[in-house]
């Protein structure tokens, strides 16, 4: 089983290992503490101190916070428990006209809004561009990945997490608080 | 002892991976175990015969499709049709094969007219599993010593299957009728020779037959080579290790892919939309109920479970389209097989992997699962949805890498497939139509840690390779004026996805030619639901034409030729050149509306890829080095990047003050303008209420996926708080 320089690992990151050392990561066999390497270094990173329990995304972790698993974008701002859908307590700004659009996409590249709207989800704390989706009006926003925490770490890591919870969407009961 | 019959070892096959877990039920891998040497040596020398048999075919078959871009593959299979091993060539065709094989044996070949050496059997007909008529899918049984030991199989793409339009992107045909020259799992030859009749309907039917029968020469000659090499394989090693260590290939690759699930991703749900457009109506179609324009949703719910099986669901599918883009469950499967080996299970490519999905059957009536329905759907192109639907599967699995830390596994989505076909009378006199190769060198996605490629990329097959420029311009009346990497056509991000590039093409010595700007997987009036981290889509595919041009003119006084797309608000089709009719913005698909003439202008734009990130995290240095290689333009760096730049001895050079505060600038720009979510959502709901603002296609798609997926339905209801009965369109 292959094992790689936590500090390699960093660079692959960054986007700076050099590419044979890169290609050899490819090829090689899979490091079994990859995770836990990967868990340690952006924990290095984040400007927080709740343990990090799953990256989510390179900006944007699930983390144990006061007994709550809750997502957090690597400035700090919390976006509340994982089981919802982040993006319901994120910033969004929307271009679903021709000028707004036109932003991005110029003359001979500019979409139809009338098929397409650009949605871009904004940390409240940071302003970094977290997702973008292009998609119709009337498509709710992806819930890209809800991930089976407990599962993952009972049944593939072999360490429970001290507090099991339920593993369900919870999207939807935040939008029937939202309309009751 | 009696034989069993195929029938039955498929069904105790199944039986015994219900039972045990593992495929035919090999618990132990016992060849590998006792001798992985030689289990080793035999899987490579397997795999060189597959891409023997491809190298051989692809030079017998002569069109240019095979022989200069090697779009076809061959394979070996086990006796009950799983694939073995496979060659290189267009990989997404090896489920397909392998179920035509398990259909062969299902719908009672063997027992009539029975299994025989030398026997030729195809199908190309997506009622029974095919994926578009020109995709021809050729098996052949091999004895050993008077048994079934297993069988070779090929597929070629040939250049004319005889549809309603020349060519073999099918996308405007109306129906299945429409769809070209069916051969509906049929015995085709005898002896190693196709029957003479086989040869009559090619040459009566399709319109390129000497390109065609060269194909159908070149599958046989492939699948013969194939066949002659495995016997010595067997004759050196002895047909019981084959016969075992071949069944031990697909369950060793099976456990290969779970446990990559398992040691490379997190188990829970993944979802992920997509959206391909086909804008259709005020154009050139064959049926009147063809003037319309389509929406395709191509949703994509993965679930991982606790024992690292995948779930697969395409809830939300939506309905047929009067176009030759509907495509078969078992179609659909094989391009899923196909994103899955890029993915996942490439490290002994074959039927393993796939056997850990459970695939739920898409709606019925949607373009997923068409027949149930709408039995005439129509299939020339049925790639097109299917490979854009694909496409998620590289974000899906990229972000499920990322959550483990393997940055250097994750891809971001592909670049999208537009093909140019021509068809007419070539320089040499000759009729000829056919695909141009250039859709098989797209950007590639961005990676974890860098750029994607440029033009280096296909996701239909590995072999992306656009070939010689000098080979197209010998079969069809063009030359090339340009073939070059196009700026800013890779997706915005941290990592930009790979570009694409333009090929401009100049009619030139025939009396007419028609250009089809074809569907396989293009989007025109839309960008990809790909966004991934904050990055921007890759842009819209646009081609442009100029008919009745001055090129002639200008090269005779010397002077600049169109060579690029040029830039989005002046694209040079429109500024390089004059032509009484200049067409610079073109919605995709099309046919032009009359053949082309000497010196007429096209230019035709290949994807680049998708991106990854937010594209204000981009390295600036990274920035400044595409517009020093004028692969991005000043307003991209400056507006999208928030990179500032000097100047310095004529190359662009970083501003790092300045780039910091315009980045920061960004930040405050972003959280000042943008809304709270609960807000916009309780503006949009009523606009999504309302319908306001949305195309009919859009509409129409909404509605078809609500009824044909009532869940689907009811989740879409919840969540913009619509009323119970709410639909879409009404």
């Amino acid at each position: 089983m292959a094992e790689f320089h936590k500090a390699d690992i960093e660079k692959l990151i960054d986007g700076v290992l050099p590419w044979p050392a890169t290609q050899d990561m490819l090829k090689s066999s899979k490091d079994e503490d990859r995770f836990d390497k990967y868990v340690e270094i952006m924990q290095e990173r984040v400007e927080f101190q709740e343990p990090i329990l799953l990256p989510l995304t390179p900006m944007l972790f699930i983390v144990a916070e006061d007994g709550k698993r809750v997502v957090k974008c690597s400035c700090g701002h919390g976006f509340g428990d994982y089981r919802v859908n982040w993006k319901l307590s994120s910033l969004i700004h929307v271009r679903d006209d021709e000028a707004s659009m036109g932003e991005i996409y110029k003359g001979r590249e500019l979409p139809d809004v009338a098929w397409i709207q650009l949605r871009e989800y904004i940390c409240p704390g940071c302003g970094s561009q977290l997702e973008v989706e292009a998609v119709p009006r009337g498509c709710p926003p992806d819930f890209e990945f809800l991930p089976d925490l407990d599962t993952f770490y009972r049944e593939w890591l072999g360490r429970p997490l001290p507090d099991e919870v339920e593993y369900r969407d919870l999207t939807l009961d935040r939008i029937a608080e939202w309309t009751r | 002892m009696a034989t069993r019959s195929l029938k039955d070892q498929i069904a105790s096959n199944e039986e015994a991976f219900k039972k045990t877990g593992a495929l035919f039920g090999l618990e132990t891998l016992k060849r590998k175990e006792t001798d992985p040497g030689t289990y080793e040596a035999v899987w490579h020398i397997l795999s060189n015969l597959c891409n023997a048999a491809w190298a051989t075919g692809c030079k017998v078959s002569s069109s240019p499709i095979a022989a200069e871009g090697g779009d076809a593959l061959w394979g070996l299979h086990t006796p009950t049709g799983e694939a073995i091993c496979i060659s290189r060539g267009i990989s997404a065709h090896a489920g397909l094969l392998a179920d035509m094989i398990k259909n062969f044996i299902d719908i009672g070949y063997e027992e009539y007219p029975g299994f025989k050496q030398g026997d030729i059997f195809e199908n190309n007909d997506p009622h029974y599993g095919g994926i578009h008529s020109p995709d021809f899918d050729m098996c052949m049984p091999l004895f050993y010593e008077g048994e079934l030991v297993a069988w070779a199989s090929c597929v070629s793409h040939v250049a004319d299957a005889g549809s309603v339009t020349p060519g073999s992107i099918g996308f405007i045909n109306p129906d299945c009728y429409s769809d070209g020259l069916a051969i509906s799992m049929e015995r085709v030859g005898e002896g190693d020779r196709f029957y003479p009749w086989y040869e009559l309907r090619i040459r009566s039917r399709t319109r390129t037959p000497d390109f065609v029968m060269g194909d159908a020469r070149g599958r046989l000659a492939g699948c013969i080579t194939l066949r002659e090499r495995l016997f010595e394989v067997i004759e050196k090693y002895g047909l019981d290790l084959f016969k075992e260590a071949s069944l031990e290939y697909v369950e060793d690759s099976r456990r290969y892919a779970v446990g990559r699930v398992k040691t490379q991703t997190v188990p829970g749900r993944i979802r992920k939309s997509q959206f391909k457009d086909l804008a259709m109506k005020g154009k050139r179609v064959l049926l009147a109920k063809q003037d319309v324009d389509c929406m395709f949703n191509l949703p994509m719910e993965l679930t991982i479970n606790a024992d690292a099986s995948v779930d697969l669901s395409l809830a939300g599918a939506s309905g047929t389209v009067p176009f030759g883009e509907n495509i078969s469950p078992t179609a659909l499967k094989s391009g899923l097989m196909m994103g899955y080996s890029h993915i996942i299970g490439f490290d002994m490519f074959n039927s393993g992997p796939i056997s850990a999905w459970n695939i739920e059957m898409p709606p019925a009536g949607s373009w997923a699962n068409p027949y149930p329905v709408d039995y005439q759907a129509a299939s020339g192109v049925a790639w097109a949805p299917a490979v854009t639907w694909v496409s998620s599967l590289y974000e899906v699995f990229g972000r499920l890498f990322q959550t483990r830390g393997f940055i250097e596994e994750m891809a971001a989505g592909s670049g999208t497939i537009m093909t140019a076909e021509f068809s007419g009378i070539n320089q040499t006199g000759m009729y000829l139509t056919g695909l141009t190769l250039e859709q098989a060198s797209q950007g590639s996605p961005a990676r974890g840690f860098a750029d994607g490629e440029n033009s280096a990329w296909c996701i239909y097959t590995p072999e992306a390779d656009f070939g010689n420029a000098e080979i197209s311009e010998l079969y069809y009346p063009i030359l090339f004026l340009g073939r070059n990497v196009a700026p800013d056509s890779g997706g915005y991000g941290r990592f930009r996805g790979g570009l694409g590039h333009t090929a401009v093409w100049m009619v030139y010595n025939t009396p007419g030619l028609e250009y089809q700007c074809g569907d396989a997987g293009m989007r025109s009036k839309i960008v990809g639901n790909h966004g991934m981290y904050g990055a921007y889509p890759a842009v819209p595919d646009r081609p442009g034409y100029g008919r009745d041009t001055n090129v002639k003119e200008l090269i005779d006084a010397q002077k600049p030729l169109i060579h690029e797309r040029g830039g989005p608000e002046n694209p040079a089709v429109a500024s390089a050149i004059e032509a009484r009719d200049v067409q610079d913005n073109m919605i995709a698909p099309f046919v032009t509306p009359e053949p082309l003439q000497d010196y007429d202008i096209i230019v035709h734009p290949i994807a680049g890829a998708e991106a990854m990130g937010d594209p204000i995290s981009r390295d600036p240095v990274t920035v400044v080095s595409d517009l020093n290689e004028s692969w991005t333009s000043e307003r991209v760096a400056s507006d999208i990047h928030g990179v500032a730049t000097t100047q310095s001895n004529g190359a662009y050079v970083v501003d790092e003050g300045k780039t910091a505060r315009k980045r920061e600038q960004i930040r405050k720009q972003r959280i000042a303008r943008a809304l709270p979510f609960k807000d916009w959502w309780e503006k949009e709901r009523e606009k999504v209420q309302a319908q306001e603002g949305m195309d009919p296609a859009v509409i129409r798609m909404w509605a078809s996926s609500m009824e044909l997926s009532p869940k689907y339905a009811e989740e879409l209801r919840r969540f913009w708080n619509l009323p119970e009965d709410f639909t879409f369109g009404s």
